[in-house]
């Protein structure tokens, strides 16, 4: 019996497949909503946008039977992120779910750190009541875990503190806050403008800047340590093999 | 009051919550929009009393009337002006209407997600996705799971460094910071070891093999049936109505809402039933609980 590796040392086939589907379905899907539905509809054609990015994933992911130890390995990882995320639930903004997130994708793949991310979005609001913000914020962290794998294999991004906390801080900030504040406009405003969108952007900066600041934080204290862990424990017990073993 | 509701088939309540949040966020028709408002105001009390109320007294009107207000400050289209701001940009009928029709919508949605809350447990998301999803509908239960028991062994491990003095109600800032990591610490370490035990343990079970049989209590019996065919077919007659155009309404240039028929009175019924099938399944059990208690 073996384990699949949980991580390759190049991109895998997989993992193209879902970043191609990404770049592709979206545009395609926009054309869609802008030929069909009128241009109206901002929010459900986002919803069904965000829907879409996540369905690959999940498909790829049933499909080649996960075994056991993988399951467990991204169900652990999700429930810190949630357990931090309700930990800190006083302060606005203040959370380290996208730091856990970002270690998962380094640690165990650009796959893994989707899954992670997209799991602990939606089930941290199983305990914050669930709603229309509950898919966009699924996708951002999923993506920022999907970055950080992609990028740790094709090594633009190190397993040092410097290189981690930089690009917490920038995915955090543009990518979440970016992907975030467009998620609000579509869900408040329903006829898009520009300048609503730019007032979002404005109105939510020190939001994101808080959370961005949060998320270079806690990567600056946990990065070592939580990496240092899940190294250990992929050594440990062998999850990380390659193919042919 | 226990809703009635909830105690259907996960299949029934999740296809009902799908279609009217679906329905919520496409129609625009004013009749279609204060049917479910009204509705899931209805719905949303008879589920949660007080809190319901308070929530969206204290939350939801507040925040219809920010969207509302803020749709005409940035959206100028529409023929009927009605005068000009500072800066010269027109204030006009339609959109100050249109902002008022899509913060409903959004409000709806927000109280129809409400309801979802209090029907949709956790548990029948996983048994309805279990079986589609396994892997990842694993994941998610075993995620709920883990949260409530590692708040749990935080307290052990807590407890335990107290005897020695490491806890973080013990010592200077500094140092309850630095003991606080080390709580941290060996809490994930122990997640870690015992999630790949969970793991050998399940597959020493032989999950991932063939031949899996599942445990449920839920059985999708006649009540449920009859519930699911009719919720179908108000579906359906209300699908209809919206390919033939009369479930909005035009906004811009000028505010024009469909022609009435005796069709789109069918549409309206058929919506209004759809919106109301919880309450009228709880209004029918509870007169027929009265009718049975009287007898005896």
């Amino acid at each position: 019996m073996s384990e699949k590796p949980l991580a390759g040392s190049r991109l895998s086939r997989r993992t193209w497949l879902a970043a191609v589907l990404i770049l592709v379905v979206i545009p395609l899907t926009i054309i869609l909503g802008i030929v069909v539905l009128d241009d109206r509809k901002y929010y459900f054609i986002s919803l069904l946008i965000v829907l879409y990015t996540m369905i690959p994933f999940a498909l790829v992911f049933e499909k080649r039977k996960p075994q056991a130890r993988e399951l467990i390995v991204i169900a652990v990882l999700a429930a810190i992120a949630v357990a931090g995320r309700s930990a800190f639930f006083m302060l606005p903004q203040f959370k380290p779910v996208v730091a856990i997130v970002i270690i998962a994708g380094v640690s165990f793949g650009a796959e893994a750190g989707f899954l992670v991310g997209a799991t602990a979005g939606f089930v941290s609001n199983f305990f914050f009541g669930q709603g229309p913000w509950t898919p966009w914020q699924m996708f951002c962290f999923g993506i920022i875990g999907f970055l950080a794998g992609i990028l740790f294999q094709k090594g633009l991004l190190k397993k040092t503190k410097l290189s981690l906390c930089l690009f917490g801080g920038l995915a955090t900030f543009f990518v979440y806050g970016g992907i975030i504040n467009f998620g609000s406009v579509s869900i408040f405003s329903s006829q898009f403008s520009w300048q609503v969108l730019l007032a979002s952007y404005v109105s939510g900066f020190w939001f994101d800047i808080v959370h961005a600041a949060a998320t270079v934080l806690f990567l600056f204290i946990l990065a070592r340590p939580m990496l240092e862990k899940l190294d250990r424990i992929k050594t440990k017990y062998g999850l990380i093999e390659p193919g042919d073993k | 009051m226990q809703d009635r509701f909830s105690s259907f088939h996960p299949i029934v309540n999740f296809t009902y919550f799908a279609a009217v949040l679906l329905f919520g966020m496409l129609f625009m028709h004013p009749i279609l929009q204060a049917v479910s408002l009204a509705s899931a105001l209805v719905y949303s009390i008879m589920l949660n009393g007080k809190k319901a109320v308070t929530f969206n007294l204290l939350y939801m009107l507040p925040l219809l009337l920010i969207t509302a207000v803020l749709n005409p400050v940035f959206n100028h289209a529409g023929v009927t002006i009605l005068f000009y701001l500072h800066n010269g940009n027109p204030i006009t009928l339609e959109s100050i209407v249109y902002g008022v029709s899509a913060a409903c919508m959004f409000v709806t949605v927000i109280i129809w997600f409400s309801c979802y809350n209090a029907v949709m447990t956790s548990d029948k998301f996983i048994y309805l996705f279990g079986k589609i999803m396994p892997a990842l509908s694993l994941i998610f239960s075993m995620v709920l799971r883990f949260v409530p028991r590692y708040i749990a062994q935080l307290k052990v491990i807590s407890n335990a460094q107290k005897c020695i003095g490491r806890d973080v109600s013990q010592g200077t800032i500094l140092v309850r910071a630095r003991n606080g990591m080390t709580i941290l610490s060996i809490m994930t370490t122990w997640a870690l070891e015992n999630a790949i035990e969970t793991a050998d343990s399940m597959k020493s079970r032989g999950y991932g093999l063939p031949g899996r049989t599942s445990f449920s209590l839920i059985r999708f019996d006649t009540r449920d049936k009859t519930i699911f065919l009719i919720m179908l077919g108000l579906i359906a007659i209300i699908v209809t109505g919206a390919a033939l155009g009369e479930n909005t309404m035009r906004f811009f240039p000028s505010m024009k809402v469909p022609d009435r028929s005796p069709l789109s009175f069918i549409v309206y019924l058929a919506y209004l039933g759809l919106c109301l099938l919880p309450v009228i399944i709880n209004a029918v059990e509870e007169i027929k609980w009265k009718r049975i208690a009287s007898r005896m």
